[in-house]
């Protein structure tokens, strides 16, 4: 698969390190859970996109929601398919 | 012996298991309050911000003009309202100082790309106010708000001018006190 950036037209500017030990959308460590997750045992895994980055299952389930009826991946904007 | 007994009796805990609530305050909240701190520890006094009294939705920024452009040495506050799907939707933003600007209209709302369609979850108030500060340095003038900006932009001298003229004459209507 090849991915081309069409164009750029962002007028601000802002860079976003990656970070593999937390969750870029809600900052909380991999090894726990997203803050959403309140009941114990409840599993929150992490997701991989095919972009290689990777987010908590319910932190990238709400931006997928949020953003509908883009999927994107919130950090490289590269459509989101899950690896 | 045998033993098959059907292994169904493990009752499905998950039922009312839909997942965790999308918008939960209590959550961003907390979020905000992790934002505030950073932004508070940040050595970079360019840029602040400050919940405007106890509500911890709705904060002052201040940004001041970059360097070696036309903005310089002039601050700038802003208001920036959240919702509670924060940070899955960007918050509010609009210029309280007046902004002569191409990309802000004069009720000081703001045409900045990240802060509608090309919004970011990933983005938090400081990445925020940080390109507010460099859409100060560089406009887009092609999708102009204030067209009168937009076709002095060109002329840095004519521009600074005017923007100058503008911004004293905001701040003092802002003070009436002073003469
Ligand atoms: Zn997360
Ligand atoms: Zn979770
Ligand atoms: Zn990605």
């Amino acid at each position: 698969m090849k991915v081309k950036i069409k164009k750029w037209t962002g007028v601000g500017t802002w860079s976003y390190k990656v970070d593999y030990d937390n969750c870029g959308i809600c900052r909380q460590p991999f090894h726990g859970c997203c803050p959403y997750c309140k009941w114990p045992g409840e599993t929150c895994p992490v997701v991989w996109g095919q972009c290689t980055h990777c987010f908590h299952i319910h932190c990238m389930a709400k931006w997928l929601k949020a953003q509908e009826p883009r999927e994107q991946c919130p950090l490289c904007r590269q459509k989101w398919r899950y690896a | 012996m045998s033993q098959n007994v059907a292994p169904q009796s493990t009752v499905s805990k998950n039922s009312t298991n839909q997942g965790p609530p999308f918008v939960d305050s209590n959550t961003v909240s907390k979020r905000l309050q992790g934002e505030l701190m950073r932004l508070m520890m940040n050595p970079n006094k360019e840029v602040s911000a400050f919940p405007e009294g106890d509500n911890l939705f709705k904060w002052i920024a201040t940004i001041q003009g970059p360097k070696e452009t036309v903005y310089e040495s002039l601050t700038y506050k802003l208001s920036l309202t959240f919702p509670s799907g924060y940070p899955y939707s960007p918050p509010t933003v609009k210029f309280i100082t007046e902004c002569f600007h191409p990309n802000v209209d004069l009720r000081g709302n703001i045409c900045l790309d990240i802060l509608a369609g090309r919004w970011s979850p990933l983005m938090d108030v400081h990445a925020l106010l940080i390109s507010l500060q460099s859409l100060l340095a560089e406009p887009n003038v092609s999708s102009p708000l204030n067209s009168e900006a937009a076709q002095l932009w060109p002329n840095q001298v004519a521009y600074k001018k005017q923007l100058l003229a503008l911004y004293d004459k905001a701040n003092r209507e802002d003070k009436p006190d002073t003469k």
